[in-house]
Protein backbone atom coordinates (compact mmCIF):
# COMPACT_ATOMS: atom_id res chain seq x y z
CA UNK A 1 0.00 0.00 0.00
CA UNK A 2 3.05 2.46 1.01
CA UNK A 3 4.53 1.48 -2.44
CA UNK A 4 1.24 2.72 -4.39
CA UNK A 5 1.03 5.45 -2.46
CA UNK A 6 4.59 6.98 -2.02
CA UNK A 7 7.44 5.35 -3.92
CA UNK A 8 5.53 5.14 -7.46
CA UNK A 9 4.83 8.88 -7.49
CA UNK A 10 7.84 9.89 -6.14
CA UNK A 11 9.86 7.47 -8.68
CA UNK A 12 7.86 9.03 -11.66
CA UNK A 13 8.31 12.39 -10.75
CA UNK A 14 11.76 12.23 -10.82
CA UNK A 15 11.98 10.35 -14.11
CA UNK A 16 9.76 13.16 -15.31
CA UNK A 17 12.27 15.43 -13.63
CA UNK A 18 14.98 13.85 -15.45
CA UNK A 19 13.17 13.79 -18.93
CA UNK A 20 12.85 17.98 -18.90
CA UNK A 21 16.53 17.98 -17.39
CA UNK A 22 18.12 15.98 -20.49
CA UNK A 23 16.16 18.12 -22.97
CA UNK A 24 16.72 21.24 -21.54
CA UNK A 25 20.24 20.33 -21.32
CA UNK A 26 20.42 19.30 -25.05
CA UNK A 27 17.68 22.00 -26.40
CA UNK A 28 18.86 22.14 -30.30
CA UNK A 29 20.06 25.63 -31.70
CA UNK A 30 17.82 27.68 -33.32
CA UNK A 31 17.02 26.13 -37.26
CA UNK A 32 18.04 28.77 -39.46
CA UNK A 33 17.11 27.28 -42.42
CA UNK A 34 13.28 26.93 -40.79
CA UNK A 35 13.41 30.17 -38.80
CA UNK A 36 11.41 33.19 -40.07
CA UNK A 37 13.82 36.07 -40.69
CA UNK A 38 13.26 39.19 -37.93
CA UNK A 39 15.01 41.51 -40.12
CA UNK A 40 14.84 41.87 -43.98
CA UNK A 41 17.65 43.77 -45.04
CA UNK A 42 20.04 45.10 -48.24
CA UNK A 43 23.71 44.71 -46.72
CA UNK A 44 24.04 48.14 -47.64
CA UNK A 45 21.81 49.68 -45.20
CA UNK A 46 22.96 47.02 -42.37
CA UNK A 47 26.39 48.12 -43.21
CA UNK A 48 25.67 51.83 -42.42
CA UNK A 49 23.35 51.14 -39.55
CA UNK A 50 26.36 49.58 -37.50
CA UNK A 51 29.10 52.47 -38.72
CA UNK A 52 26.69 55.20 -37.66
CA UNK A 53 25.68 54.21 -34.16
CA UNK A 54 26.81 51.07 -33.58
CA UNK A 55 25.32 50.85 -29.80
CA UNK A 56 21.88 51.18 -31.08
CA UNK A 57 22.79 49.01 -33.93
CA UNK A 58 23.56 46.04 -31.68
CA UNK A 59 20.62 46.37 -29.74
CA UNK A 60 18.26 45.84 -32.70
CA UNK A 61 20.61 43.42 -34.57
CA UNK A 62 22.31 41.07 -32.26
CA UNK A 63 21.29 37.97 -31.76
CA UNK A 64 18.36 38.08 -34.61
CA UNK A 65 17.98 35.92 -37.75
CA UNK A 66 18.70 38.73 -40.54
CA UNK A 67 17.67 38.29 -43.93
CA UNK A 68 20.54 39.92 -46.08
CA UNK A 69 20.85 40.57 -49.81
CA UNK A 70 23.69 41.84 -51.24
CA UNK A 71 26.14 41.45 -54.00
CA UNK A 72 29.01 39.07 -53.34
CA UNK A 73 32.41 40.69 -53.13
CA UNK A 74 34.38 37.92 -52.22
CA UNK A 75 34.03 34.03 -51.54
CA UNK A 76 36.41 31.96 -49.64
CA UNK A 77 36.69 28.85 -47.31
CA UNK A 78 38.57 29.02 -43.98
CA UNK A 79 38.98 25.97 -41.19
CA UNK A 80 36.44 24.21 -43.68
CA UNK A 81 33.42 27.06 -43.38
CA UNK A 82 32.79 28.78 -46.31
CA UNK A 83 32.48 32.54 -45.86
CA UNK A 84 30.59 35.26 -48.06
CA UNK A 85 31.53 38.70 -48.08
CA UNK A 86 29.02 41.34 -49.28
CA UNK A 87 29.48 44.79 -50.82
CA UNK A 88 28.97 48.01 -49.58
CA UNK A 89 29.05 51.12 -50.70
CA UNK A 90 32.18 51.79 -47.85
CA UNK A 91 35.73 51.25 -48.90
CA UNK A 92 36.42 48.75 -45.90
CA UNK A 93 33.70 47.78 -44.48
CA UNK A 94 31.29 44.64 -45.43
CA UNK A 95 28.97 42.15 -44.64
CA UNK A 96 31.11 38.76 -43.77
CA UNK A 97 28.53 35.70 -43.45
CA UNK A 98 30.16 32.24 -42.22
CA UNK A 99 27.56 29.92 -43.47
CA UNK A 100 26.36 26.34 -41.34
CA UNK A 101 28.14 23.59 -42.36
CA UNK A 102 25.49 22.57 -44.47
CA UNK A 103 25.53 25.17 -46.81
CA UNK A 104 28.50 23.47 -48.22
CA UNK A 105 26.74 22.68 -51.50
CA UNK A 106 25.26 26.02 -52.12
CA UNK A 107 28.28 27.43 -51.73
CA UNK A 108 29.71 26.05 -54.32
CA UNK A 109 27.14 27.56 -56.81
CA UNK A 110 27.59 31.11 -55.71
CA UNK A 111 29.81 33.46 -57.89
CA UNK A 112 31.29 36.65 -57.17
CA UNK A 113 29.34 39.96 -58.44
CA UNK A 114 26.26 37.82 -58.07
CA UNK A 115 23.45 38.73 -56.07
CA UNK A 116 22.71 36.81 -53.15
CA UNK A 117 20.05 36.63 -50.23
CA UNK A 118 21.58 34.79 -46.79
CA UNK A 119 19.59 34.20 -43.97
CA UNK A 120 21.84 34.45 -40.47
CA UNK A 121 22.60 35.26 -36.88
CA UNK A 122 24.11 38.47 -35.84
CA UNK A 123 26.96 38.52 -33.71
CA UNK A 124 28.19 42.37 -34.00
CA UNK A 125 30.25 44.64 -35.69
CA UNK A 126 33.96 44.56 -36.18
CA UNK A 127 35.78 45.61 -39.78
CA UNK A 128 32.22 44.26 -40.57
CA UNK A 129 29.00 42.84 -39.35
CA UNK A 130 29.31 39.68 -39.10
CA UNK A 131 26.62 36.89 -39.48
CA UNK A 132 27.29 33.54 -38.16
CA UNK A 133 25.20 29.77 -39.28
CA UNK A 134 24.13 31.85 -42.27
CA UNK A 135 22.21 30.11 -45.27
CA UNK A 136 21.86 31.11 -48.46
CA UNK A 137 18.41 31.62 -49.31
CA UNK A 138 18.92 32.33 -53.30
CA UNK B 1 32.35 52.76 -24.22
CA UNK B 2 35.92 51.04 -24.09
CA UNK B 3 34.34 49.18 -27.23
CA UNK B 4 34.44 52.50 -29.02
CA UNK B 5 37.41 53.42 -27.97
CA UNK B 6 39.10 49.90 -29.28
CA UNK B 7 37.26 50.69 -33.06
CA UNK B 8 38.49 54.01 -32.75
CA UNK B 9 42.28 52.94 -31.61
CA UNK B 10 42.14 50.24 -35.04
CA UNK B 11 40.80 52.55 -36.85
CA UNK B 12 43.36 55.43 -36.27
CA UNK B 13 46.17 52.36 -36.85
CA UNK B 14 44.76 51.29 -40.24
CA UNK B 15 44.53 55.01 -41.42
CA UNK B 16 47.87 56.51 -40.27
CA UNK B 17 49.86 53.08 -40.96
CA UNK B 18 51.66 52.72 -44.14
CA UNK B 19 49.15 50.50 -46.47
CA UNK B 20 52.20 48.04 -47.24
CA UNK B 21 53.29 47.08 -43.91
CA UNK B 22 49.95 46.18 -42.74
CA UNK B 23 48.76 42.58 -42.81
CA UNK B 24 45.03 41.77 -41.12
CA UNK B 25 42.68 38.97 -41.20
CA UNK B 26 39.09 38.98 -41.01
CA UNK B 27 38.38 34.97 -40.62
CA UNK B 28 41.03 34.39 -37.59
CA UNK B 29 40.07 31.33 -35.71
CA UNK B 30 40.15 31.38 -31.71
CA UNK B 31 38.87 28.18 -29.70
CA UNK B 32 38.48 27.60 -26.08
CA UNK B 33 38.65 24.60 -23.72
CA UNK B 34 37.71 23.75 -20.32
CA UNK B 35 38.15 20.50 -19.07
CA UNK B 36 36.45 19.57 -15.67
CA UNK B 37 35.42 16.67 -14.26
CA UNK B 38 31.88 16.34 -15.53
CA UNK B 39 32.31 17.20 -18.48
CA UNK B 40 34.60 19.15 -21.73
CA UNK B 41 33.71 22.24 -23.38
CA UNK B 42 34.92 23.50 -26.20
CA UNK B 43 33.99 26.56 -28.28
CA UNK B 44 34.72 27.92 -31.90
CA UNK B 45 35.29 31.38 -33.42
CA UNK B 46 36.44 31.72 -36.57
CA UNK B 47 35.67 35.17 -37.50
CA UNK B 48 38.43 37.16 -35.48
CA UNK B 49 39.82 40.34 -36.73
CA UNK B 50 43.28 40.98 -36.32
CA UNK B 51 45.99 43.50 -37.20
CA UNK B 52 49.75 43.71 -37.51
CA UNK B 53 51.93 46.52 -38.44
CA UNK B 54 55.09 45.54 -39.09
CA UNK B 55 56.58 48.51 -38.94
CA UNK B 56 55.88 49.30 -35.77
CA UNK B 57 55.51 45.39 -34.25
CA UNK B 58 52.01 46.37 -33.17
CA UNK B 59 49.23 44.02 -32.99
CA UNK B 60 45.32 44.42 -32.37
CA UNK B 61 42.53 41.97 -32.50
CA UNK B 62 39.12 42.24 -31.61
CA UNK B 63 36.72 39.62 -31.18
CA UNK B 64 33.35 39.56 -31.20
CA UNK B 65 32.16 37.24 -28.13
CA UNK B 66 28.71 35.63 -29.72
CA UNK B 67 30.57 34.80 -32.66
CA UNK B 68 31.54 31.40 -30.33
CA UNK B 69 29.61 29.03 -31.08
CA UNK B 70 29.13 25.73 -28.46
CA UNK B 71 27.88 21.98 -29.70
CA UNK B 72 25.33 22.72 -26.96
CA UNK B 73 22.69 25.66 -27.57
CA UNK B 74 22.22 25.85 -23.73
CA UNK B 75 25.92 25.91 -23.17
CA UNK B 76 26.09 29.13 -25.46
CA UNK B 77 23.41 30.74 -23.85
CA UNK B 78 25.20 30.47 -20.26
CA UNK B 79 28.23 31.83 -21.87
CA UNK B 80 26.60 34.73 -23.41
CA UNK B 81 23.72 35.58 -20.56
CA UNK B 82 25.72 34.27 -17.08
CA UNK B 83 29.28 34.62 -17.52
CA UNK B 84 30.74 36.66 -20.31
CA UNK B 85 27.69 38.98 -20.13
CA UNK B 86 27.95 39.48 -23.94
CA UNK B 87 25.47 41.99 -24.34
CA UNK B 88 27.34 44.29 -21.69
CA UNK B 89 30.38 42.95 -23.30
CA UNK B 90 30.21 42.47 -26.74
CA UNK B 91 33.65 42.42 -27.79
CA UNK B 92 36.95 40.46 -26.23
CA UNK B 93 40.33 42.68 -27.31
CA UNK B 94 44.14 42.64 -27.19
CA UNK B 95 46.54 45.05 -28.29
CA UNK B 96 50.31 44.62 -27.86
CA UNK B 97 53.72 44.29 -29.59
CA UNK B 98 55.50 41.41 -30.84
CA UNK B 99 58.80 41.86 -29.17
CA UNK B 100 61.88 40.96 -31.66
CA UNK B 101 59.69 40.68 -34.56
CA UNK B 102 62.29 41.75 -36.75
CA UNK B 103 63.93 37.94 -36.93
CA UNK B 104 60.23 36.80 -38.41
CA UNK B 105 60.99 34.57 -41.39
CA UNK B 106 59.69 31.47 -43.60
CA UNK B 107 60.96 29.54 -40.37
CA UNK B 108 58.67 28.95 -37.79
CA UNK B 109 60.10 30.71 -34.87
CA UNK B 110 58.36 31.57 -30.63
CA UNK B 111 57.60 35.57 -30.37
CA UNK B 112 56.61 36.86 -26.95
CA UNK B 113 53.65 39.18 -27.90
CA UNK B 114 53.05 41.32 -24.65
CA UNK B 115 50.33 43.11 -24.39
CA UNK B 116 46.88 44.23 -22.66
CA UNK B 117 44.18 41.26 -23.06
CA UNK B 118 40.26 43.02 -22.43
CA UNK B 119 37.18 40.39 -21.78
CA UNK B 120 33.99 41.05 -19.93
CA UNK B 121 34.98 44.43 -19.10
CA UNK B 122 38.09 43.73 -17.46
CA UNK B 123 41.68 44.45 -18.35
CA UNK B 124 44.72 42.69 -17.97
CA UNK B 125 48.38 42.64 -19.02
CA UNK B 126 49.74 39.25 -20.21
CA UNK B 127 52.42 37.52 -22.64
CA UNK B 128 51.59 35.28 -24.98
CA UNK B 129 54.23 33.28 -27.35
CA UNK B 130 52.82 32.31 -30.92
CA UNK B 131 54.78 30.52 -33.69
CA UNK B 132 54.81 32.92 -36.27
CA UNK B 133 56.36 32.87 -40.02
CA UNK B 134 56.20 34.96 -43.21
CA UNK B 135 55.76 32.99 -46.53
CA UNK B 136 54.43 34.56 -49.43
CA UNK B 137 53.53 37.57 -48.18
CA UNK B 138 51.29 36.04 -45.40
CA UNK B 139 52.37 36.22 -42.06
CA UNK B 140 50.58 33.82 -39.99
CA UNK B 141 50.87 33.10 -36.23
CA UNK B 142 49.38 30.19 -33.92
CA UNK B 143 49.68 29.13 -30.23
CA UNK B 144 47.46 28.59 -26.73
CA UNK B 145 47.72 30.25 -23.37
CA UNK B 146 45.93 29.33 -20.68
CA UNK B 147 43.49 32.20 -19.00
CA UNK B 148 42.03 32.20 -15.09
CA UNK B 149 38.41 33.31 -15.08
CA UNK B 150 38.73 34.62 -11.79
CA UNK B 151 41.34 37.39 -13.25
CA UNK B 152 38.32 38.80 -16.18
CA UNK B 153 35.62 38.91 -12.87
CA UNK B 154 33.65 35.82 -14.50
CA UNK B 155 32.04 34.04 -11.58
CA UNK B 156 30.98 30.18 -12.23
CA UNK B 157 28.23 29.40 -9.77
CA UNK B 158 28.69 26.52 -7.01
CA UNK B 159 26.00 24.25 -8.85
CA UNK B 160 28.14 24.24 -11.78
CA UNK B 161 31.62 24.18 -10.64
CA UNK B 162 32.33 20.50 -11.46
CA UNK B 163 31.36 21.77 -15.31
CA UNK B 164 33.46 24.49 -15.98
CA UNK B 165 36.79 24.49 -15.58
CA UNK B 166 38.81 28.01 -13.55
CA UNK B 167 41.81 27.86 -16.41
CA UNK B 168 40.64 27.80 -19.90
CA UNK B 169 42.91 27.32 -22.11
CA UNK B 170 42.60 29.44 -25.77
CA UNK B 171 43.91 28.24 -28.80
CA UNK B 172 44.39 30.52 -31.84
CA UNK B 173 45.54 30.37 -34.99
CA UNK B 174 45.74 33.70 -37.69
CA UNK B 175 46.71 34.23 -40.85
CA UNK B 176 47.19 37.73 -41.93
CA UNK B 177 47.41 39.08 -45.09
CA UNK B 178 48.37 42.30 -46.96
CA UNK B 179 45.65 44.72 -46.10
CA UNK B 180 44.51 46.79 -49.67
CA UNK B 181 41.34 48.48 -50.44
Amino acid sequence: MKFKKIVLPLILLSVGIAIVAYNVYNKPHIDVVDAKADVVVTANNLFTEFSTDEAKANAEYLDKIIQVKGFIQKLSIENGIGIVTLKTEDDFGSVQCNLSTEAKNDFNLLKENELVTIKGICTGYLMDVVLVKSEIVN
Amino acid sequence: MKSIITLFCICFCLTTANSQDRYFTKSGSINFFSKAPLEDITADNNQVLSIIDASTAKMAISILMKSFLFDKALMQEHFNENYVESDKYPKATFKGEILDFKALSENPKDFKVKGVLNIHGVSKDIVVIASMKKINNSITANGNFIINLEDFDVEIPAVVAKNIAKNIKVTFNFKHTPFKK
